[in-house]
C-alpha cells in the first residue's frame, strides 16, 4: 500500500516541475545558449551526473509505502511500518544489525565482551553475526576485501564500459557520428583540447566513477559492514545513505518555499517602487534583524510541542519525523528569502530603467504583462545562480542545525544527527570516528559538486561574463 | 618642413584569432601640429592611438608596422621604459570624463600623482605645480584642488583629466573624442581650451573624433579611417570643398543642418521625391493635434524617517507648446534641461504636477482604463538608445506584434504575422528578422526595428527622445531620412526630442529651446536658428561646430 508523506509530495511537485522546465527550454533557442555552453563544460557536466545519482537516491527513498504482509480472509494486511523502494533495495544492509560498534571491514566487535569458551570465561572481541562472518579463519580478511573489492570494481566497470557503448550507439544515431568520432566523444579524459558540443567524456567519467564505487561498496558489504557500524550495531553506509534524502530535500524543497516568495516581493519591490518598495524593505531588513537561529529554533521546538500535544493525530513515527522535516524547510525558507529579495530588487529596478520596458507601457501593455514577459525572463540567472549556490549552503546548515539540536527529528537519518552522535563517539576510547567520517565524506562529495555546478551555471548564466 | 613628431608606418594589428582590426595604417605628425583621426565606430581610431602607447589590450596583437616618436622606435622599446614616455612624452586624454578619474581619491591628489611620477617636483613645490596647472585648464585650483570627481560637472571634469595629461609636460597631446560626452556650450570651451593649451605649450597633437565639424575646427591634417583602413588624407584647408573619396564625400553629405531639409542625407544628395519641403512657419492647417500649456512635472524628494517627501525637483517648469498634424516639433536643450521629462509626461510615464496636455480632444493627464489604452494607440515612441530598447529575451517577431495583441489590431496570428513583414520593409528590413533576436543586429537596425514597433499601432504622433544620438553619422543620416520619408508617406507628426542642433535644423518644422525646465525660445526653425532672440540659444547656436569649408 503506497503512502505519501508530505515531503514526498513536494519532492514529487519539484521534479515534475523541473521536467516540465527542462521540455519548455527545448522550445525556445535563445533561452537553451545558455544551458548548451554548461553542456559544453566538463566540470558542469561531471558534477550534474554525480548530483543526479543523490537526487535519484532520494527519489527513490522517496517512494514510501507499507509491504503487504498476508491476506486475511481475502484482505490484504499491511506491516505497520512504512519502507521505501530503496529500503529494499538496501535489505542487506538494513537487517544486518550487529549488538554494538564494529570498525569499517572489521570481523570482530570493537568492544570486548565476557565470553565462555570451552568452560572458561573470558574477556575479548567477539566475532560479528554478519561483518566477515563467511570466513572460516579471519586471518584471510585482508586477501578477501581485496578480491571482493576487485570483483566490484570489475563490475562497475563493466557497467560503465556499457553505459558508454549505449552512449556511442545513441549518438551513432542521432547525430549520424561515425563510431570512431562517437567513441572518442564519449571516452573520458581524452582530447582535452577539443571543443565539443556536449562534454560527453565527463559524463561517461561521472557514471563510471560512480558505478565503481557502487560495485565496490555493494560487493564488500554482502560481506562486511563496510563503514562499520554504530553503538546500536546499525550499518553506517546505510545510515549514510538513507541521510541523502534529507539532504536532498532540505537543500531543495526550502528553494520551492522561498522561491515564491522572493520572487513575488523582490521584483514588486523594484518594479513598483513607492510604498511597495517600501513595505517589502522594512518586512526583510526587519526580518533580517532577528537572528535567523533563534528563530529556527523557536519553531522547532513549537512544532515538538504541538506535536507531543496531539500525539494521537500523529501516529507513525515516520509521519512525525517527515512532519518535523517540512517545518525546518518552510522556516528555513522564511529566513532566508531576504537575499534572493534583495539581489531581485535591484537587478528589478535596474531592468525598469531599459527602454523596452518603457516601450512596452507605451504600447499600452498592462503591469503584470510587463512583469511577465519583460521582467522575469530578464532575472531568470539570477534566480538560478541563487538558488544553486544556496543548495550547498541550506545542505550545510542542515548539519549545523541538527548537530545543536534544532534540527531534523533525533531518530530520522540524516548527517547532521550522526555528527552530533559522533560527538560523544569521539571522546571515545579507542575513538570511533567513522560515523563523522561517512557524514563528513558523503557531505563533501555533495557540496563540492553543487558548488562546482553553481560556479560553472554562473559562467554560463551571467550576462556580464558572456563579454570577456 | 620640420621633422615628424610621431610617425606610424604600416601597422596592422589583428585579434588573437586571426581577424584584422588595424591593415597598414600609416600617419605622421609635425611639430606643433594637429592631426586628426576620422571615423565611424569601429574604424580603428582608438586602436591606432593605443597601440603609439602601447596600450592595447591584451586580446589584440600587432601584426606588423613601426611607431617613430622623436626618431625612437617605441615598439622596440623594453615595457619598463614605456613609463617614461607615456606621460612625460605623450599625454592622453580620453572619451568619457567620468570613469577617467578615480571616484575616492580627490581631483588634487590624481592630478599629484602625476606630477610626482613625471618629474622630481616633490612636496609644497609639486602642490605648487598641481595649481598651476589647473589654473591652466581654467578651474578654480582653491575649489578644485580638494573636491572629489564626484563634485565636478562633467566638463570640469574632462578639464582636470587634461590637467593630468599635461602634468608629465608631454611634447605630443592624444585627445580620444575629448569632447564626445559634453553638452554643446561645455564641448565648444573644452575645444577652445585644448587648441590655446596647444599654442602655449607648443604641444603636437593627435585628435580623435567621429566630428567632421570638430575635425574641421580643430586640425591642420585630417586621416579618415573606415574598417581599419586609412581611405582618404589631406590638409584641412580646402578638405571638405574640394572633390574627394567617395566614402569622404559620404561622411560630407551626412551631415544635417538647414540647408539639407529636402535632401536625403544618404544614398545621394539631390531632392529626392520623397523628401517633404519643410512647412511655412505660419500656415495655419486647422486646430493643433497637441497643445500643452503650463506643463509642469515634478519629482519628489525623499528622506529622513519612512522616507517622507521633503522637498520636490521641478523637471519641467512651465512648457507651452502646439503641435499640428503632419509636422514636426524639435524640444532641444542640454543635459537635464527637462526635455525627456515633457517626453515621459506626454507618453503617460510620469504624472503631471500642474498643466494642461490637450490631445485631439482628449485631456490626457486625466486619461484612465480604456480612454488611456485609446490615446496610447495614438501616441508611440522611440527612445534613445538602441541596445536597451529592445527585450533581448524576446525575438523581433514578439516586440512587433506586443502592442497589436494588446489593442486587437489584426485578428489571428497570421495576419500579425503579415503585418509585422509588412512593418519591417516600412523600416527597410528583411522579413526574416521576424524569428531573430535584438542581439543579432546593429544599433541602426534596432533603431528601426524600434520605429517599426513604435508604428505598429499606426499612430498620428510619435514621440522621439534622442532617436539618433546614439548613432554614427552615417546611420543618423539613413535614419532621419526613414523619419522624414515616413512623415511624406503616413502624415505622421513628431516631437523630436535632441541636443544635437543640426539634427533639428534638418528634420524640425518648429523648435522650442528649453533651458532649466522652461521654454526660452519658441517659433519657426528658421527664424529660431537664424535670428535667435534669447541669450540662451545664441549662447547655444554659438558653441556648434559649423564645418569649415575653407
Amino acid at each position: 500500500m503506497p503512502v505519501v508523506l508530505v515531503t514526498d509530495l513536494l519532492f514529487y511537485v519539484l521534479i515534475a516541475a523541473l521536467v516540465v522546465g527542462v521540455v519548455n527550454l527545448r522550445r525556445s533557442p535563445e533561452a537553451l545558449r545558455p544551458w548548451r555552453k554548461l553542456a559544453a563544460s566538463r566540470t558542469a557536466m561531471l558534477s550534474a551526473v554525480v548530483m543526479l545519482a543523490y537526487v535519484a537516491v532520494a527519489l527513490l527513498d522517496s517512494l514510501h509505502f507499507r509491504p503487504r504482509l498476508d491476506d486475511v480472509e481475502g484482505e490484504p494486511r499491511y506491516a505497520g511500518e512504512v519502507v521505501s523502494v530503496l529500503d529494499v533495495m538496501l535489505g542487506r544492509l538494513r537487517d544486518k544489525d550487529e549488538k554494538t560498534y564494529s570498525a569499517p571491514l572489521a570481523a570482530y566487535a570493537y568492544v570486548k565482551e565476557l565470553q565462555t569458551a570451552g568452560g572458561e570465561v573470558r574477556q575479548e572481541y567477539p566475532r560479528l553475526k554478519h561483518g566477515g562472518a563467511h570466513l572460516d579463519d579471519p586471518g584471510d580478511r585482508a586477501g578477501d576485501i581485496v578480491a571482493t573489492a576487485a570483483t566490484g570494481l570489475l563490475k562497475g566497470l563493466v557497467v560503465a564500459a556499457a553505459f558508454a557503448l549505449l552512449l556511442c550507439g545513441v549518438l551513432m544515431r542521432v547525430k549520424r557520428r561515425s563510431f570512431g568520432a562517437a567513441l572518442a566523444e564519449v571516452t573520458p579524459f581524452c582530447g582535452a583540447h577539443e571543443h565539443r558540443a556536449v562534454a560527453w567524456g565527463a559524463v561517461v567519467g561521472a557514471v563510471a566513477l560512480i558505478a565503481m564505487t557502487v560495485g565496490v561498496l555493494g560487493e564488500l558489504s554482502l560481506k562486511y559492514h563496510v563503514l562499520g557500524t554504530d553503538k546500536v550495531g546499525q550499518d553506517v553506509l546505510y545510515q549514510a545513505i538513507k541521510s541523502i534524502r534529507t539532504a536532498v530535500l532540505i537543500g531543495t524543497l526550502t528553494t520551492l518555499i522561498m522561491l515564491p516568495l522572493a520572487l513575488a516581493l523582490g521584483v514588486a519591490a523594484g518594479y513598483f517602487l513607492g510604498w511597495v518598495d517600501d513595505v517589502v524593505q522594512y518586512v526583510y531588513t526587519t526580518l533580517n534583524a532577528v537572528p535567523g537561529i533563534l528563530l529556527i529554533a523557536a519553531a522547532i521546538l513549537m512544532i515538538n510541542v504541538h506535536m507531543d500535544r496531539h500525539q494521537d493525530s500523529f501516529n507513525d513515527i515516520i509521519e512525525r519525523t517527515d512532519i518535523r522535516l517540512f517545518f525546518l524547510c518552510l522556516i528555513l525558507g522564511v529566513t532566508s528569502w531576504s537575499g534572493l529579495c534583495r539581489l531581485l530588487r535591484a537587478e528589478t529596478l535596474k531592468i525598469r530603467s531599459f527602454d523596452y520596458i518603457a516601450a512596452a507601457r507605451v504600447l499600452g501593455v498592462g503591469h503584470f504583462a510587463v512583469l511577465r514577459r519583460h521582467v522575469l525572463p530578464n532575472v531568470t540567472h539570477v534566480v538560478l545562480i541563487t538558488i544553486a549556490l544556496d543548495f550547498s549552503g541550506l545542505v550545510l546548515a542542515e548539519a549545523v542545525l541538527s548537530y545543536i539540536g534544532i534540527g531534523v527529528d533525533p531518530v530520522m537519518h540524516s548527517w547532521g544527527n550522526m555528527i552530533n552522535v559522533a560527538r560523544l563517539e569521539m571522546a571515545r576510547e579507542p575513538v570511533v570516528w567513522w560515523s563523522l567520517g561517512a557524514a563528513l565524506v558523503f557531505m563533501f562529495v555533495l557540496v563540492l559538486c553543487a558548488n562546482l555546478f553553481a560556479d560553472a551555471l554562473r559562467d554560463a548564466l551571467d550576462p556580464r561574463m558572456e563579454k570577456t | 618642413m620640420s621633422e615628424a613628431v610621431l610617425s606610424v608606418e604600416n601597422l596592422s594589428a589583428e585579434t588573437l584569432d586571426g581577424r584584422p582590426l588595424l591593415d597598414d595604417i600609416s600617419f605622421s605628425i609635425e611639430r606643433g601640429r594637429t592631426l586628426a583621426l576620422v571615423g565611424e565606430s569601429g574604424s580603428g581610431k582608438t586602436l591606432s592611438a593605443l597601440s603609439v602607447v602601447r596600450l592595447l589590450p591584451e586580446a589584440i596583437r600587432l601584426r606588423a608596422g613601426g611607431v617613430h616618436f622623436r626618431g625612437r622606435d617605441l615598439l622596440a622599446l623594453p615595457a619598463y621604459r614605456m613609463g617614461g614616455v607615456r606621460g612625460r612624452g605623450i599625454g592622453f586624454v580620453f572619451q568619457e570624463p567620468m570613469t577617467a578619474m578615480n571616484p575616492v581619491k580627490t581631483v588634487g591628489d590624481q592630478v599629484l600623482e602625476g606630477v610626482r611620477l613625471n618629474g622630481d617636483l616633490r612636496g609644497a613645490a609639486a602642490r605648487r605645480r598641481v595649481r598651476e596647472l589647473l589654473e591652466q585648464v581654467g578651474l578654480d585650483a582653491e575649489r578644485v584642488f580638494g573636491a572629489g570627481p564626484h563634485e565636478l560637472s562633467g566638463g570640469m571634469r574632462q578639464r582636470a583629466v587634461i590637467a593630468m595629461a599635461l602634468s608629465g609636460g608631454p611634447e605630443l597631446l592624444i585627445a580620444d573624442e575629448p569632447t564626445t560626452a559634453l553638452d554643446v556650450t561645455t564641448e565648444a570651451q573644452v575645444l577652445r581650451l585644448i587648441k590655446s593649451l596647444q599654442r602655449e605649450l607648443g604641444m603636437t597633437m593627435l585628435f580623435i573624433s567621429h566630428d567632421l565639424s570638430v575635425v574641421s575646427n580643430v586640425a591642420d591634417e585630417v586621416v579618415v579611417m573606415r574598417e581599419g583602413r586609412v581611405v582618404d588624407r589631406g590638409d584641412v584647408r580646402g578638405f571638405f570643398k574640394r572633390q574627394r573619396h567617395a566614402y569622404t564625400m559620404e561622411l560630407r553629405r551626412a551631415i544635417p543642418g538647414l540647408a539639407t531639409c529636402d535632401k536625403r542625407l544618404f544614398d545621394g544628395g539631390d531632392v529626392a521625391e520623397d523628401m517633404p519641403a519643410r512647412a511655412s512657419a505660419d500656415a495655419d492647417d486647422g486646430a493643433p493635434l497637441l497643445s500643452v500649456k503650463d506643463l509642469r512635472v515634478e519629482f519628489p524628494v525623499r528622506g529622513g524617517l519612512f522616507r517622507r517627501v521633503i522637498d520636490r525637483v521641478r523637471a519641467v517648469d512651465g512648457a507651452s507648446f502646439e503641435l499640428r498634424k503632419g509636422r514636426t516639433l524639435a524640444l532641444v536643450g542640454e543635459s537635464g534641461s527637462g526635455k525627456t521629462s515633457v517626453a515621459k509626461a506626454l507618453l503617460r510615464l510620469v504624472g503631471v504636477a500642474d498643466g494642461e496636455i490637450q490631445f485631439a480632444g482628449m485631456d490626457v493627464p486625466s486619461l484612465k482604463g480604456d480612454d488611456l489604452k485609446a490615446y496610447r494607440r495614438h501616441v508611440q515612441a522611440v527612445f534613445q538608445d538602441p541596445f536597451s530598447s529592445l527585450n533581448p529575451k524576446r525575438t523581433i517577431g514578439r516586440a512587433l506584434t506586443e502592442g497589436m495583441r494588446v489593442h486587437g489590431v489584426a485578428e489571428d496570428d497570421e495576419a500579425m504575422r503579415e503585418l509585422a513583414v509588412k512593418l519591417l520593409a516600412d523600416v527597410g528590413m528583411e522579413a526574416d528578422a521576424l524569428s531573430r533576436y535584438p542581439h543579432e543586429f546593429s544599433g541602426g537596425q534596432r533603431q528601426r526595428i524600434c520605429i517599426a514597433r513604435a508604428l505598429s499601432l499606426s499612430p498620428q504622433l510619435m514621440v522621439c527622445d534622442e532617436p539618433t544620438s546614439a548613432l554614427d553619422v552615417l546611420v543618423q543620416a539613413q535614419i532621419l531620412d526613414l523619419f522624414k520619408g515616413m512623415q511624406r508617406r503616413l502624415g505622421l507628426s513628431y516631437l523630436f526630442i535632441s541636443h544635437d542642433l543640426s539634427a533639428v535644423a534638418h528634420i524640425a518644422d518648429d523648435v522650442a529651446v528649453m533651458h532649466e525646465g522652461r521654454i526660452v525660445e519658441y517659433g519657426g526653425v528658421e527664424r529660431v536658428l537664424r535670428e535667435p532672440r534669447d541669450e540662451y540659444t545664441q549662447s547655444l547656436l554659438a558653441a556648434v561646430p559649423q564645418l569649415r569649408e575653407d
